[in-house]
């Protein structure tokens, strides 16, 4: 598309692959020959070449595979050796020119020739690490898409022209042009136009949304049907996107504790196996007096050590785990969390904007078959207030048809009660039952219904007009959809759900029936939410995990030992939670509590096999039963074992 | 204290990220260091008085190459 971008961005990785696919070719092109030559005079008693030829043409092969190939290798080991800041290299160096030696040594007489081995383990190490790194390359491949997710260009307004620039020319305040099919180039809000807008890049969210003016567009999602305008918000660093691939890439280097074992092993691992190799050369050396033998097992011990398959375990399985993620708008924050979630017993689930929706909606309406006059009544004044009952009342008569409002007088906001106002002279007041008391507004014929209304949880508002009740109008938060089924799939995973709120307690009750939490923490004001978190914490001597939106409920977020901060879209505290989820979804919590486990899991069976593998093979090496090319082959195959086993988490369904 | 962040080329194993952790908790004023070898990165906290160069001879000393350095 353009290419000033496409190359300085191009992914380490596959330039990585590149190199390691090209050596790989060459290494066995001088290899096979190697091989041949050797196989096929010990295992078929063919001989191609003369005895005498032959350890100078396997000399003459394997020195481009060792020093124009492995050259890299060889020197990255040799400097480490000196450094004394040993890598893996530092052990197929020597065990390769220690075999390759071994061919001059071979004219004295006193040792056999091991020089074709060392090729063949060089080239065997070239494909373990190809391999390996493709494997790796998978493993972040949505990491990758979501970095090159941003788009590149942008169309701006100036001057009443549209022009393109590139995204770094962006101006917090220019006018942005984005049409159908295209990316929006940065967060913003939009002044002109509508569309539906596919964001289920960051969030997770499939369903389009549909925007209007005044509302926000995430960069880097895609405008659907409309042409938008947008004033750039936010540029650069400063964007959502710019923000969950810092995170990302936080996460990625920050330490879980499981791991700190395995690296801390992996860091004298080599150091500890050079000792190891030299002594078992000694050992062998004096209790079988065959130096041929006690090289080859020397060089076996330092092939075979595999400090890889300990470094990787953990990193690729939580790579894979962190895209899996990032592709559901499930952005694991802290890797510590994973690893506790496996622990965690009580679920506290924050209900406004949690649980429910966080905006109040009109849930009934009382009489029903007088709806239209009461609302061309109530949104008549409503609409003056900002109240976001008032919001919900003005919006559900929108929602009947109602366009047309009736002239107020004398409106007037009663803080906490209501509002009260004149129509056509008539004195209108709407409000709840304490209002109508003040007033001596009698409630009896309506009692049984507002009653009702206030056992389901409803806040119920009453609507009168000169002192005679009209009728009532009961506003609910309603329950997100999916609310129900995620608190179900919470029950089975065994986890005990508990709700806290602001709320009394009988709405609070009803709430929790509906969605089916008993356990109910009523009247907590917000800053309260933390203390109950550690009070649950420190009486029931378990691990608790805190859901909430992440706005007032931070401290809680905190205090709990995995916090989850759900959000929608930007309007998200990334901050505050350990696992943060882009869609605003209850499902979601599902979906990370899920993935959580299966990443840790994949974890462990990884860290499992590393080192299993390390305790099994290394002695094995050790006690002389192995060939060094097959001490080689099994390095390989048990680094490029645990990348694949992180790939497979891939398989593991979480939704 | 800050937070220097860098792009490392040439690690391709696990020891090398390891060994460019340790090189870079030598760094007298470095607090705690993270290289990720899947990412190519690492970053290291450290007081102000730590200059890039310092970082960089750090990593320079262990074999690999700096492409990117970074304060935040």
């Amino acid at each position: 598309m353009n290419h000033e971008h496409g190359k300085h961005d191009e992914p380490a990785e596959d330039e990585e692959i590149k190199i390691w696919k090209k050596k790989l070719i060459f290494s066995w092109l001088f290899t096979i020959p190697i091989a041949i030559f050797m196989f096929s005079g010990r295992l078929f008693g063919i001989e191609i070449l003369p005895e005498s030829w032959m350890v100078p043409i396997l000399l003459v092969l394997g020195f481009p595979v060792l020093f124009i190939f492995g050259w890299d290798t060889i020197k990255s080991g040799m400097r480490g050796l000196f450094t004394f800041y040993f890598n893996m290299d530092s052990l197929i160096a020597l065990g390769t020119i220690v075999a390759y030696l071994t061919g001059f040594l071979s004219f004295t007489g006193i040792v056999d020739d091991y020089s074709g081995v060392s090729a063949m383990i060089m080239a065997f190490f070239t494909t373990g690490k190809y391999v390996e790194a493709v494997a790796r390359g998978r493993a972040s491949q949505e990491i990758k898409k979501l970095l090159e997710l941003g788009a590149k260009k942008a169309r701006i307004l100036k001057n009443n022209q549209e022009i393109e620039i590139d995204i770094s020319e962006v101006k917090v305040n220019d006018i942005l042009i984005i049409k159908p099919g295209e990316k929006i180039p940065t967060d913003g809000i939009i002044v002109k136009g509508e569309s539906s807008v596919d964001e289920s890049m960051v969030t997770g969210e499939s369903i389009p949304r549909d925007k209007i003016k005044g509302d926000n567009v995430i960069g880097a999602t895609i405008n659907q049907d409309g042409i938008l305008y947008v004033k750039a918000t936010k540029i650069g660093k400063d964007t959502f996107l710019a923000h969950i691939i810092k995170l990302v890439e936080e996460t990625q280097s920050e330490k879980i504790p499981i791991q700190k074992l395995a690296d801390k092993i992996t860091s004298i691992f080599v150091p500890i196996i050079l000792v190891v190799a030299l002594l078992t050369f000694f050992a062998w050396l004096i209790f079988s007096n065959d130096l041929s033998r006690s090289i080859s097992i020397g060089i076996a011990v330092l092939v075979i050590a595999c400090p890889c398959a300990l470094g990787l375990a953990t990193p690729t399985a939580l790579m894979v785990g962190s895209g899996m993620g990032a592709k559901r708008g499930i952005l694991i924050k802290k890797g510590e969390a994973i690893q506790t979630m496996k622990e965690i017993k009580i679920i506290v689930l924050d209900k406004t904007g949690t649980i429910t929706k966080g905006k109040p909606e009109v849930a009934e309406v009382y009489p029903k078959e007088k709806e239209k006059n009461l609302f061309e009544i109530a949104a008549s004044l409503e609409k003056n207030s900002e109240h976001p009952i008032a919001k919900a009342i003005v919006l559900y008569a929108e929602s009947i048809g109602l366009k047309k409002y009736k002239e107020v007088k004398n409106f007037k906001i009663l803080r906490g009660r209501g509002i009260e106002g004149k129509i056509r002279g008539k004195s209108i007041v709407i409000g709840n039952r304490t209002l109508m008391n003040e007033r001596k507004i009698s409630l009896k014929k309506f009692e049984e219904t507002i009653k009702n209304f206030e056992n389901f949880g409803y806040t119920t508002m009453v609507i009168s007009e000169n002192k005679i009740i009209l009728g009532a109008i009961a506003v609910a938060d309603a329950l997100k959809e999916d609310s129900v089924e995620a608190i179900k799939k919470l029950k089975e995973a065994g986890l005990r759900p508990i709700m806290i709120t602001g709320d009394n307690e009988a709405t609070a009750k009803a709430i929790g029936e509906k969605v089916g939490i008993y356990e109910i923490l009523a009247n907590v004001l917000p800053e309260e939410k933390a203390n109950k978190v550690k009070e649950l914490q420190e009486q029931e001597k378990k691990m608790v995990a805190f859901v909430g939106d992440g706005i007032n409920d931070a401290p809680a977020l905190k205090q709990s030992n995995v916090g989850i901060a759900l959000g929608t879209g930007t309007d998200i505290a990334i901050e505050s939670g350990d696992l943060v989820l882009a869609k605003g979804s209850l499902n979601g919590v599902v979906q990370a509590i899920n993935l959580s486990k299966a990443t840790f899991k994949k974890i462990k069976q990884n860290l499992f096999w590393a080192f299993a593998y390390n305790t099994i093979a290394i002695p094995l090496a050790i006690a002389g039963v192995l060939h060094p090319v097959v001490a080689e082959i099994a390095m390989a195959l048990s680094s490029i074992t645990v990348v694949a086993n992180a790939n497979l988490l891939r398989r593991k369904k979480i939704d | 204290m800050k937070k220097i962040k860098i792009t490392i080329n040439g690690m391709h194993c696990a020891s090398c990220a390891s060994n460019v952790e340790k090189s870079l908790k030598k760094v007298p004023g470095v607090k705690n260091a993270n290289v990720s070898l899947m990412l190519k990165k690492g970053t290291a906290e450290c007081e102000d008085s730590v200059s890039e160069d310092e970082i960089k001879k750090a990593v320079v000393r262990t074999g690999y190459k700096i492409s990117n350095i970074e304060k935040e």
